[in-house]
């Protein structure tokens, strides 16, 4: 059983202590974490040096402004970091900083990384309304009690990689019963116990993955199926019906920490509608959608990306018109990864699958 | 369907191997199927999925991909990264529930003409049984 | 002080308009006449909304066969593509031999003159309709329930701006019917050289509302409606003056609206936090239809600093935030291009945090466009305002001030 530190306060506030903690004795130079800015209570990922900013941090805050691997990669992309920073970030969030690792997007160096085992996060458009705040108080209870929370993002409830793999500290948080007495961090690497060292708490061991989330891994995977249940995308008439709505305002694409390039295929030129394709195509069909190529854009960025989704929702929560765009991704994402036998954000050193390959593999194709 | 029905077909076929395959084909005139378009690249491994999606997406009934048997590439892994990206579409049709079988890898060496025409020829009888590429009418791609 | 001249406006309201019964309503009566446009107007295609099947929603659609009109809706509930936007993806890279009309709202084609002054649409070969509109429904409300939007529609419909359900920008939109009309002289003839920046307005605005009017706005629009077997031969002053009544009032909202606004967000301090929420996604950007960059500066990694960087910056203030500089972001994006806003809406209907972005940049466009004279969309022939200047004017912000002193300018610069 992995070491752990108890500290008996709220888990939140327990997390900011040890940030606190980190901050003063000097282990670390910087917390990138979530903090209400102070003008206007919105929040987003900040790094904070001082003791007094870290005050108005929310470490744990069910909120996902901006997917936080895509942050700590804008960070850390033109040069690794020199000094120590603690970063807090949810354990998609931290596969997805993993991937862009791997695709040298940014690197792990001098971070140390904690993350809580996740009960979900709310939608950016409760985050707007502030109807997130009126159901913290239900939400802590089911993350309790190992339940899922009606109000989180549908990724959420449908996600069962909850719980961080290569995080050096987890933070025990959903389905845990204590969260709101005591705080519980996992100590899950060497770098994460060297850290802890001196930290207030008392050290104990306990259990990363307790029976009791066991419940909570079932509902979310029988959710997850009910969710790809959901959504209508079968064939040209499901694609077309889905993705009817689409602006082509790429937001999906802008936000998903694994789209890193700088200047997407179908942000270029070659993606704009030619006069020889006006000429011709529209004498079959009867007309054409202009701008076109929605359906190429989707399908197109699904087969650079999907095999690398980390399901953080992202995509689905910036449409502006509710296409269900992480849905669809993570239904041919767990397909893709299951074909390749790849987990995305399960070992910085595994290759992505696009770049490697096997001689001795899927030897039939090519053959017939 | 009637009987003149001539499916379009889209064929990436890798400078090296497939496409003097092609050509060995035409110079002992093997009797090559009239769908095939082909489009010459370098490298199997140079078939980015996008070409593919988009010649299905614009209406190509089949896209064919070629390149040289594993072992053989020119530049040594090209066409393991083209057998890697098909597996990935196929996979991507079948989730989406999309006709998986109008897409395919074959490998043509530079002196299989005869293959080059065999496989063209029956993934063009393939193609007619299908009928036309239901996206070839579709206003809203 | 400007040597600019005051607008005369286009004022080019033809005196007579051509009507077309509606006896199955409006949008019946204007896809018949897009379908005549279509057999008989000389025309090879048309840019107009059409309904995706099995769905509520409207997509662009640059239409071939006229039986696809059936489906077509010139007024769909909400803008989802701008049209100025659409126009540009059809005729950017030039279709000389497609002699298209593009049927938009009155927005849209101020967006898709703009585009052209930018060279992002091609005008030459294409004729602009516009449309007296209704407004439209926030983008989100509709998406999250498209039947209750749809039944509320009906309601805007039929109300003519007198309901709580349009989207903000279209609350307060004064632009609502033939573009030119707002800035133009109230009353008396229009002069010969009017400018305009459509071809054919449609007005539902008229005093005979079993039909609707056919306003050929420019010769090559009376061209094409003659080519329709359409007589123009209704008087426009009943339908001018009910849209002028209406516009007043909308444009005295406008006002309202923008003073109250201006108590809420200057100062940089309250202007912070407005944008405070934003995640940096730029929806707004990319479905602004004046913002045609293909590669956006503020979409490249010029602003990436190094870590050393970053974490001089979060001591300074104790902490930064990440994405850093919101409002770097908007402020530049907003000094490239509200001098041609038209103030459309889009960018705030795609925000998935429900910043004000079109409130904001609107209300500056209505503060800066008069400053140079212009009006967003307005006249085809009005240069954009940065890429022309004249040598005497704004003198008043030079120091030392050259107020009157241009002769001397003149000589020096000869010298």
């Amino acid at each position: 059983m992995p070491k752990a530190l108890k500290m008996d306060v709220e888990a939140s506030q327990g997390v900011k202590n040890f940030l606190k903690h980190l901050l003063e004795s000097g282990k670390v130079k910087g917390v990138f974490a979530l903090k209400k800015m102070n003008d206007s209570g919105a929040v987003s990922y900040s790094l904070i040096t001082s003791v007094e900013e870290l005050a108005s941090a929310e470490p744990l805050m069910p909120l996902m402004p901006e997917n936080a691997g895509q942050a700590l990669s804008r960070l850390t992309v033109k040069e690794a970091l020199k000094e120590p920073v603690a970063a807090v970030l949810r354990p998609c969030e931290l596969r997805a900083f993993t991937e862009l690792v791997k695709r040298v997007q940014g690197s792990e160096d001098n971070l140390l990384l904690i993350s809580p085992i996740c009960a979900g996060v709310f939608p950016l458009s409760s985050a707007t309304d502030g109807s997130w705040e009126k159901q913290m108080a239900s939400y802590a209870e089911s993350s309790r009690e190992g339940k899922i929370h009606p109000g989180v993002r549908k990724m959420c409830q449908a996600c069962t990689s909850f719980i961080p793999g290569r995080a050096d500290i987890t933070v025990a948080f959903a389905g845990r019963k204590d969260t709101g007495s005591s705080c519980h961090l996992i100590l899950d690497t060497p770098r994460g116990e060297e850290f802890a060292q001196g930290a207030p708490g008392t050290p104990e061991t306990v259990e990363k993955e307790p029976a009791e989330l066991a419940p909570l891994r079932e509902a979310r995977a029988a959710r997850r199926s009910e969710v790809f249940k959901e959504i209508d995308v079968q064939g040209q008439k499901g694609l077309i019906k889905t993705f009817a709505p689409c602006l082509g305002c790429h937001g999906c694409m802008h936000v998903c920490p694994i789209c890193h390039c700088v200047l997407c295929v179908f942000d270029s030129k070659m993606y704009e509608l030619q006069p020889w394709s006006i000429e011709s195509e529209p004498e079959s069909k009867g007309g054409i959608r202009v701008p076109s190529g929605t359906l190429f854009f989707h399908l197109g960025r699904m087969a650079h990306m999907a095999v690398s989704c980390v399901n953080c929702g992202m995509c689905s929560d910036v449409c502006p018109v509710n296409i269900p765009v992480s849905e669809v991704f993570s239904m041919v994402g767990d397909q893709l990864q299951k074909v390749f036998e790849y987990v995305p954000g399960r070992d910085v050193e595994e290759s992505v699958p696009s770049g490697t390959y096997k001689e001795d593999e899927f030897a039939g194709i090519g053959e017939q | 369907m009637s009987d003149a029905y001539n499916p379009r077909i889209v064929g990436f076929l890798c400078n090296w191997c497939a496409y003097t395959g092609a050509d060995l084909a035409g110079v002992s005139r093997a009797r090559v199927s009239s769908s095939l378009h082909a489009i010459r690249v370098m490298c199997s491994g140079r078939i980015d999925p996008l070409y593919v999606i988009m010649a299905y997406l614009k209406g190509a009934d089949g896209v064919m991909g070629m390149g040289c048997h594993p072992g053989d590439c020119h530049y040594l892994k090209g066409n393991y990264n083209a057998r890697r990206r098909f597996v990935m579409l196929e996979s991507i049709f079948k989730t989406l529930g999309l006709d998986g079988k109008r897409i395919g890898l074959w490998w043509v060496s530079a002196s299989e003409g005869k293959r080059f025409a065999q496989v063209t020829n029956e993934f063009t009888e393939l193609m007619k049984t299908k009928g036309p590429n239901p996206f070839r009418e579709e206003m809203f791609i | 002080m400007t040597p600019h001249q005051e607008r005369t406006g286009p004022g080019a309201v033809p005196a007579q308009a051509a009507f077309l019964p509606a006896p199955e309503g409006t949008k019946k009566a204007v896809t018949d006449f897009l379908k005549t446009l279509m057999d008989q107007g000389g025309l090879d295609a048309l840019l107009v909304p059409v309904e995706v099947p099995d769905t509520p929603f409207h997509a662009w659609v640059m239409v071939k066969k006229s039986e696809v009109l059936d489906k077509a809706h010139p007024l769909p509930p909400v803008m989802s593509v701008q049209g100025g936007r659409a126009l540009s993806s059809l005729t950017k890279h030039g279709t000389p031999w497609l002699h298209i009309a593009a049927v938009m709202r009155p927005c849209e084609a101020r967006a898709a003159v703009e585009l052209a002054k930018l060279k992002q649409v091609r005008l030459d070969n294409v004729v602009l309709i516009t449309i007296d509109c209704p407004g439209a429904l926030p983008l989100a409300e509709y998406v999250a329930d498209p039947e209750k939007g749809q039944e509320r529609y009906k309601t805007v419909a039929d109300t003519w701006h007198e309901n709580e359900f349009l989207r903000p920008a279209c609350a307060r939109c004064h632009r609502f019917s033939l573009t030119g009309l707002e800035d133009g002289p109230s009353e008396g003839p229009a002069p010969d050289d009017a400018p305009a920046s459509v071809d054919i307005h449609i007005g539902l605005l008229g005093e005979d509302q079993n039909g609707i009017l056919l306003l050929p706005v420019t010769p090559s629009g009376a061209e094409i409606l003659k080519k329709t077997g359409l007589e123009a031969d209704r008087p426009t002053a009943g339908w001018e003056s009910r849209v002028r009544d209406l516009l007043k009032k909308k444009k005295e909202k406008r006002q309202a609206a923008h003073e109250e606004f201006r108590k809420d967000i200057t100062g940089l301090d309250r202007f912070l936090t407005v944008f405070d929420p934003c995640i940096n996604c730029h929806n707004c950007m990319n479905v602004c239809p004046v913002c045609y960059c293909q590669q956006c500066y503020f979409d490249t990694q010029t602003q990436f600093c190094t870590s050393s960087v970053y974490m001089d910056r979060a001591r300074k203030r104790g902490a930064l935030r990440f994405p850093p500089d919101p409002l770097l972001f908007h402020l530049g994006r907003m000094s490239h291009m509200v001098l041609s806003c038209v103030s459309c809406g889009a960018c705030e209907d795609a925000c998935p945090v429900s910043i004000p972005v079109g409130k904001v940049f609107s209300w500056v466009a209505d503060e800066t466009q008069p400053a140079f004279g212009y009006s967003a969309g307005t006249d085809r022939g009005d240069p954009l305002p940065l890429q022309n200047f004249l040598k005497e004017e704004f003198c008043e912000i030079e120091t030392p001030s050259a107020c009157g002193q241009a002769q001397s300018t003149e000589v020096k610069e000869n010298a």
